[in-house]
């Protein structure tokens, strides 16, 4: 008789080292399956710097464009951090061939927790009441107060660093203190201030990268690419944090290259009994048994994995009696925003790297306020700083004088990055595509994903009011932009196992627990019933510590 | 040829030198020595020199060295060896002989061999040529000037490079401190 663990965590990224930190520190003997090798800190390449690599940063583009075209995509799939991100070939996906959508995925101990973007933003009522309120799509099952313990508990240990607002829509956490905004951004936040007063405030990034040593974990020394890995593990991810103490309770076993194909049902139970592996490397298909499972294998490979554990019961995919499963795929729509030049301070600049930028909360569509012609809104990430030697190409001259003047720094820069809400629409949804198949023999997915005309609204929109911003601080070579960027490309995909209050309409109740499978918990992004703004990490952590709680004591009452 | 001979006519000072890992610079050595084939693995001897002469007039070495020193002509073959397209590679070589062309008519030698007023003079020509086209709007601009190619490189390679990012740029690894609104002419932890 094979082990019966208490729990099988699926995946070991954001959410996966959540749960396997919550559930082992209640006690649970918990099985952590991970589809990648083992990351741990000696992975880090951090401070290797540009003379180190071969082609100095220009990355090896043969080698990526034939082995990763999909992957390099993003920013972060660069010469030193490419292997934090799949093989396309390994690891494909379909589209139709009109609606191209970017995968971008880790597989690996620690998964995307370690390339992440590191901004954390709170949802409050304007986000979990939005589908209610605009008659679309269906309402949340939780609102702000069932969540806002969770994002103490996860924040308290997390270490956010970020300034405290009192915006009732971008409520404040325990923040450790924020990182300094440098001159340009000084001047850009007070024009703002002074043109839209009471509407518009700009702030340092809150961001879950640590300006004060916390829980063991040292503060930042701004060397700047943190999806490079960090030795001082300053930055969150699940290797840097809550794996470490998960292993420390001796209840977590984790197993890398674990590729799950999909859920065991018993149907007289109405229960899943355990899970069945690809091992990664052998090939060879195991069982693992558990008395609960978790999915947080992310948004996309969690709807994955149910579409691909069909059962008689459940001929759509398992815990899919609603048909929601794999349906409302969103990402957040960016890239609409503005740059240019400001006049701040020649004799000044910044040292050091800061791994932030600056943040401008939503302003459109906020309760009692103006309505827009769109629906929700969009908030601005954003960066600043002196132009270096990289302006040479274009500044005439050469020889010494000009090799001098390289060393003084170029004109401050501003630039103003929107990101969007996406609406959950039926249509955009993934399926099992019967023709493909990845490495390890299981089926993929066939994405069918596209931006609607409120998302496209949102970024015209913001483009225009990013440049308004900058000619209200003087700015001059003001560009505004929209960005065309496929969905997928942001990274923050949701969708496709809602939470609802209606099993006939939603997979998941309001504590992430299969309608229709009581011990099936799915908690990192899938979860999601709307997209809101903000970049979602620290919600779908929040949660997933929120629904191990709930998931233990019924355990403890011998409920599940 | 094998190693014992290689380090054998390089004499014996060099062969302290010659650690493991410093093969290339041996070999190197050895090509100056025997003043034949080019070390480098796409541009010959002299489309080599005519580049060294380019990045280093465009960056000499001042009060700190220049981009000859950071051997950016290495750097520049290593990208037409692996990184270009034979297309890009192409069209960089035929740039490159037309610095030689441009030469001949305006101070009647091959590049390497002009006075550095003579380079400096063509240099200049060139310079405000790429300024021009990068004037232009950027539909009408053709194709962009070899000259403006070569700058970039020479920039990008000297800067990556540890004496360009450490000695000019005053690059740290790990500057420790974030300082927002430090002093201009500062260089601790700057890029």
């Amino acid at each position: 008789m094979p082990k019966t663990y208490d729990a099988i965590v699926v995946g070991s990224g954001m959410t996966g080292g959540w749960a396997a930190k919550e559930l082992t520190e209640a006690g649970l003997e918990t099985l952590v399956l991970e589809a990648g090798r083992m990351v741990t800190t000696a992975d880090y390449v951090e401070h290797v710097p540009t003379w180190q690599v071969r082609f100095r940063g220009l990355d090896d583009r043969k080698t990526r464009s034939a082995t990763q075209p999909i992957q390099r995509e993003c920013y972060a799939c660069d010469e030193w951090s490419s292997k934090f991100f799949v093989n396309d070939h390994d690891n494909p996906y379909t589209t139709p061939p009109d609606k191209p959508f970017l995968f971008l995925r880790g597989r690996q101990v620690g998964g995307r927790s370690i390339m992440w973007g590191r901004q954390t933003y709170r949802w409050s009522d304007l986000d979990f009441e939005a589908n209610l309120r605009d008659g679309v799509s269906i309402d949340w099952p939780i609102r702000y107060a069932d969540i806002a313990p969770w994002y103490d508990h996860v924040e308290r240990f997390v270490g956010i660093s970020g300034e405290k607002l009192g915006l009732p829509h971008l409520p404040d956490g325990p923040f450790l203190p924020p990182m300094e905004l440098n001159c340009a951004e000084t001047m850009v936040r007070d024009a703002v201030a002074k043109h839209w007063p009471g509407e518009r405030v700009l702030t340092i990034g809150r961001c879950a990268v640590l300006t004060a040593d916390h829980n063991g974990r040292s503060a930042c020394h701004y060397c700047g690419p943190c999806e490079r890995g960090c030795v001082t593990r300053s930055y969150f991810s699940s290797v840097n944090a809550t794996l470490p103490v998960a292993q420390a309770t001796r209840k977590m076993t984790l197993r890398p290259h674990s590729v799950v194909h999909s859920l065991v049902y018993d149907r007289n139970r109405r229960r899943v009994t355990g899970v069945r592996v690809i091992d990664g490397q052998t090939k060879h298909a195991i069982e693992f048994r558990g008395r609960v499972v978790f999915l947080c294998a992310s948004t996309l490979e969690s709807a994955r994995i149910l579409l691909n554990s069909k059962t008689p019961e459940f001929p759509n995919g398992l815990a899919n009696s609603s048909g929601e499963l794999g349906r409302n795929l969103m990402d957040h729509v960016m890239g609409g925003g503005a740059n240019g030049k400001i006049n701040a301070p020649a004799d000044k600049k910044p040292v050091g790297r800061r791994p932030n930028g600056i943040y401008l909360p939503r302003f459109r569509n906020l309760q009692g306020g103006p309505k827009s012609s769109f629906l929700r809104g969009y908030a601005y990430q954003g960066w600043s700083g002196r132009e270096g030697w990289g302006r040479g190409t274009d500044m005439p001259g050469f020889g010494a004088d000009w090799k001098h003047a390289l060393r003084e720094p170029g004109p401050w820069h501003f630039t103003f990055y929107g990101f969007g809400e996406c609406l959950p629409d039926r249509s955009n949804f993934v399926e099992i595509d019967p023709t493909t198949v990845d490495a390890w023999g299981v089926p993929v997915l066939k994405i069918h994903c596209v931006y609607g005309p409120n998302e496209t609204a949102l970024m015209q929109d913001a483009s225009i009011a990013a440049a308004e911003m900058l000619a209200a601080v003087g700015a001059w070579d003001i560009s505004p932009f929209v960005d065309n960027n496929p969905p997928g490309k942001a990274i923050h995909e949701m969708g496709t196992a809602r939470m609802g209050r209606d099993p006939k309409t939603s997979v998941l109740n309001a504590h992430n627990q299969a309608h229709d499978i009581p011990n099936l918990f799915v908690t990192d992004g899938a979860c999601m019933t709307s997209s809101a703004n903000q970049n979602p990490s620290i919600t779908y952590m929040a949660l997933t510590a929120r629904a191990c709680a709930y998931a233990v004591n019924l355990m403890r009452r011998r409920e599940l | 040829m094998d190693r014992r001979s290689l380090l054998g006519l390089l004499g014996a000072t060099a062969a302290v030198a010659a650690a493991p890992g410093d093969l290339a610079d041996v070999g190197r050595a050895i090509h100056r020595r025997l003043g034949g084939a080019s070390a480098r693995r796409v541009l010959g001897p002299h489309q080599d020199a005519t580049v060294v002469a380019l990045t280093d007039v465009i960056l000499p070495a001042t009060d700190t060295p220049g981009a000859k020193a950071a051997r950016v002509n290495e750097f520049v073959d290593l990208l037409l060896a692996e990184w270009s397209e034979a297309q890009e590679r192409d069209s960089f070589l035929a740039g490159l002989a037309t610095v030689d062309t441009r030469a001949r008519e305006m101070f009647g030698k091959d590049f390497v061999d002009g006075t550095p007023g003579d380079q400096t003079k063509l240099l200049t020509v060139l310079d405000n040529e790429a300024a021009q086209w990068n004037a232009k709007p950027r539909g009408r601009r053709g194709p962009e000037p070899f000259y403006r190619r070569m700058k970039w490189l020479t920039l990008f390679g000297y800067y990556t490079s540890q004496v360009g990012a450490e000695q000019e740029a005053h690059f740290a690894i790990i500057p420790g401190r974030f300082v927002p609104c430090a002093p201009a002419d500062s260089t601790a932890g700057s890029e």
